[in-house]
């Protein structure tokens, strides 16, 4: 019932904290649920077995046997990381919010129906079962982006739900097919059954391109990351922390979960087109990012670039280029998270986002200098500084995706160097240099700097201590990784320690 | 009230003309600009009587110690020193309190910020002091920035001065064959050094003057005699007037006896060779070495005529980062020990209170010494030009001409200068 926990404690949390008769008493039941969810996300990753590839803490119950749809959860080395990510990125915004804010309670209601929904797309081992849940956080946050957005929120808001409803239906398109040309009498949607079960080879093209596209859209890909920009930079901060720290890793996680494992000789066939695309994907993220001159628009088009290295190590199919694949998700959950947060405090406090206007934030007096370093952590961490998460995670991509996609790797590696790139212009524009004398900006508070002071403590340990979120991934990346048929592992892991 | 006879001026800063023109100051005249340059004064007028103090003894006893490390330790004969301009005994009263040093600063030289008695080295040390730094870098700024007008800038290049000097000299180290010998070898080196202490001597007279001027405005005000921005400028103006023949003088003691290198019989009096290359030096030039940009001599950002200098505190950045030289930081956290209780409260309830109270002490400091220069600039326009009521037009046409003069240093393109000039900047209350 655990896993059950964690999709529906959220949503009743909800529930309550829409009905708290308070504005600080539906703060206060808005983090006691989420600090509940932290809470049991730690207590399964206690009782979790590092051995274990499979899932685990495996939840059934039927609900529409005869269609295939049962309610069915389970754990394992991908899905964990990624829940614990959902919870403390939802718990940071929570905190964030400021209780007395017009309609606070109601961003904190949709945060935790989507926190509750995201959850349950994780922990689902049920294709249709994934889909709801895929479907459900949608009109949440919708809403998030429409009401608490900026000029062109309504704009933004409605690209989002166009873009994220085409992959929807592309996404169950392919899962309907999937299910229904499984062979047996009733429709089936068991992940496992479906990981079995053999399609012919032009089929698996069909339903692997859509979901490719249904996917590829939700992390985006390049090119179907047209809404993104638009999207994270018309939301508020907080949807922007959540869309890139959490929702856009359910795109790439239905990539690492569903498309590369159900058709992997379509895989196999495609993955030099996608190590490639990954490639190029990567390139374009960081030279549009370079290009800009709104901070926030060029943190949205690192994400892009970011996004591609997953690509890149899905497309290479190693165990080792798989649990960097795992690792980035949660890297770049952090990472950018941190940095649209950082982003966000710093145009709400000095109203823009504008490099131009920007300067000198690390004075010491009328600055920002917690901030600022902060967000120059954010940014050595986004370009893959050693000791920070985002090392970790790109090195195991580069060093598993090498020996099978070599140009592909490269220019992956070209983009680390150009992300550096970016954020030497960002954080040189905005912290360094003086601040203007005309202008005057307010304080920021150390219950404000909390969420990204937690953050950076997560991107530094887990930099230093990598252990302690490869060691989740590591057997559940190796049985992925052996079902890819191309390529095969070339680095093996080292055994896992039990301790 | 001042009849305008003129047609409106069409100068940039046209409102600031006109306001000069009717005796009015570059700065706005409020209750909260008037509160903010008082307070201010009072501050900087009790580390203003250590430093014109410590400038004298260094001047007259340090001279060419080639190993000042207790410069800073001002002996209790300069803290009885009596000012010339205050206590009973003084040539002319300017301040009705006592002469020797403040009562302020002699409990901050017992206790410092830490607020407890240490040995004066602890205090040293730990940086809990009245910084002289600033002061010395005061001084530099006018021995560096020379040919400001004055006679004595010419006389110490002379015969007479090198003369002067050479005695003192050999005198202070009459039992050092070591230095003498160095002396012999680069005679010009010890000759700038002196240079510096005289100009250090120079500066320690300016600075005994205003010292009492800015105690008594701080009183006035207290009293509620002194209410508006033009009355705080015109007692300075009457103070310069009252005050511009001091005679300025330098002279070292050695071994108890006392050798004139800038004799008092030469004539160089405070307005010319003090107060006028003070202000154009520290007000206006500076140097770009210290304070917080970087400038690009090669990108051409500093200027290639030393007169074209804008780095005092007219055009200071009010954000300095930390270093000792001007922007005056240390000068700050001098005149933060000091603060009238009415300032720090202002200073609390205005942008982060207690966490920049440096940086709103900093605007307050530039809109005071805006006050002082308007005071600079309507003392040269009585001296030199006009009255302001005066009926001839075209008398008042010259006046203008001088006030557009003085304020198009502050319009000037070259180097940024424009936007460095925060006279623009003060004539809004919400710049803090």
């Amino acid at each position: 019932m655990v896993l059950s926990a964690l999709i529906w404690l959220p949503i009743l949390g909800a529930v309550l904290t829409a009905l708290m008769p308070s504005a600080k008493g539906a703060k206060a039941t808005a983090i006691a649920t989420l600090s509940a969810v932290v809470g049991l996300t730690l207590w399964v990753s206690r009782q979790f077995l590092l051995t274990e590839g499979g899932f685990q803490f495996r939840e059934a119950l039927d609900w529409l046997p005869n269609l295939g749809v049962n309610y069915t959860l389970g754990l394992d080395g991908m899905s964990l990381p990624l829940v614990g990510l959902n919870g403390l990125i939802c718990w940071l915004l929570v905190f964030a919010q400021n209780a007395s804010a017009g309609r606070s309670r109601l961003l904190m209601v949709l945060l935790l129906l989507t926190c509750g929904g995201v959850n349950g797309a994780f922990l689902a081992t049920n294709a249709m079962l994934f889909v709801i849940f895929y479907e459900l956080e949608l009109i949440p946050l919708y809403l998030l982006i429409a009401v608490w957005g900026s000029a062109k929120k309504e704009y933004a808001a409605t690209k989002f739900l166009i873009f994220t409803a085409v992959s929807g239906i592309l996404i169950l398109a392919a899962v309907l097919a999937l299910g229904w040309l499984s062979g047996g009498e009733q429709p089936v949607f068991d992940y496992v059954q479906l990981r079995q079960q053999a399609l012919p080879l032009p089929l698996q093209r069909i339903l692997l391109l859509a979901l490719l596209i249904g996917f590829g859209i939700k992390a985006p890909l390049v090119p179907l990351h047209t809404w993104l920009p638009d999207t994270y930079v018309e939301s508020s901060s907080t949807v922007a922390m959540f869309l890139g720290g959490v929702l856009a890793k359910l795109g790439s996680y239905g990539i690492l979960r569903f498309a590369m494992p159900l058709f992997p000789e379509a895989w196999a066939e495609l993955s030099p087109w996608l190590a490639l695309w990954a490639g190029v994907g990567i390139l374009y993220g960081a030279f549009a990012a370079i290009a800009q001159k709104d901070i926030k628009r060029m943190v949205a088009y690192s994400s892009i670039g970011h996004m591609s290295y997953i690509l890149l190590a899905a497309a290479s199919g190693t165990a080792l280029s798989l649990v960097g694949a795992i690792a980035q998700m949660v890297s770049h959950g952090l990472v950018l998270a941190l940095l649209f947060y950082l982003v966000g405090l710093i145009e709400q406090k000095t109203g823009s986002r504008e490099l131009d206007v920007l300067n000198g934030l690390l004075n010491p007096i009328r600055g920002y200098p917690t901030t600022s370093a902060l967000l120059i952590l954010g940014g050595m961490a986004s370009a893959g500084i050693p000791g920070m998460v985002g090392f970790a995670a790109e090195f195991l991509i580069f060093q598993g995706s090498f020996s099978a996609y070599p140009l592909p790797t490269l220019m992956a590696i070209a983009g680390t160097g150009l992300t550096a790139v970016y954020f030497v212009i960002l954080l040189n524009r905005t912290c360094f240099g003086k601040l203007d004398n005309n202008l005057y900006y307010p304080k920021i508070s150390g219950l404000e700097s909390i969420p990204s002071l937690v953050l950076a403590v997560f991107i530094v340990v887990l930099g230093l201590q990598p252990a302690l979120l490869l060691r989740w991934s590591e057997s559940t990346a190796q049985s992925y990784g052996s079902a890819a048929f191309l390529p095969p592992p070339v680095i093996a892991l080292h055994p896992i320690s039990h301790d | 009230m001042i009849e305008p006879i003129l047609p409106p001026s069409t100068h940039e800063f046209a409102d600031i003309i006109h306001r000069l023109e009717s005796g009015g100051a570059m700065l706005p005249d409020t209750p909260e600009n008037l509160m903010q340059i008082i307070g201010l004064y009072k501050a900087y007028a009790v580390p203003m009587d250590f430093y014109w103090r410590d400038l004298l003894y260094i001047a007259e006893q340090v001279f060419l110690d080639p190993l000042p490390a207790f410069k800073y330790f001002l002996p209790e004969e300069y803290l009885e020193l009596p000012n010339h301009y205050a206590g009973d005994q003084a040539d002319l009263r300017i301040w009705r309190g006592g002469a020797t040093a403040h009562p302020e600063l002699r409990q901050f030289m017992e206790k410092g910020e830490l607020r407890r008695s240490l040995p004066k080295l602890a205090h040293h040390l730990w940086h809990d002091r009245i910084n002289m730094e600033f002061a010395e870098e005061c001084m530099r700024a006018m021995l560096w920035h020379r040919n400001m007008g004055g006679q004595l800038d010419a006389y110490l290049d002379s015969e007479e001065y090198r003369h002067n000097a050479d005695r003192a000299i050999r005198a202070y180290f009459q039992f050092n064959p070591v230095m003498l010998a160095f002396y012999k070898i680069f005679p010009d080196m010890f000759l700038e050094q002196c240079r510096q202490s005289t100009m250090t001597s120079v500066l320690g007279l300016f600075w005994e003057i205003m010292a009492p001027v800015f105690f008594e405005m701080s009183d006035l005000y207290d009293e509620g005699k002194l209410t508006s921005v033009p009355e705080a400028m015109n007692f300075l103006v009457n103070g310069i007037f009252a005050i511009a023949g001091r005679p300025i003088y330098h002279r070292v003691r050695i071994r108890g006896t006392w050798y004139d290198i800038v004799p008092h019989s030469k004539g160089f009096t405070w307005l010319y060779e003090a107060a006028f290359p003070y202000v154009e030096a520290v007000f206006y030039r500076t140097s770009p070495f210290r304070g917080t940009k970087s400038y690009n001599a090669q990108a051409k950002q500093i200027p290639a005529d030393q007169n074209d200098f804008h780095y005092g505190v007219l055009y200071a950045d009010k954000f300095p980062v930390g270093s000792a030289g001007i922007p005056p930081t240390l000068l700050h956290q001098d005149m933060f020990h000091f603060l009238p209780p009415y300032l720090t409260e202002y200073y609390r309830q205005h942008c982060r209170g207690e966490d920049d109270m440096l940086i709103q002490l900093a605007i307050s400091f530039q809109r005071s010494m805006y006050c002082v220069t308007s005071a600079v600039i309507q003392a040269g326009r009585a001296a030199l030009l006009y009255p302001l009521d005066d009926p001839n037009p075209r008398h008042r046409l010259a006046n203008r001409a001088y006030f557009e003069g003085q304020l198009n240093r502050f319009c000037r393109r070259e180097y940024g200068m424009h936007q460095a000039a925060r006279l623009k900047a003060i004539q809004s209350q919400t710049y803090r």
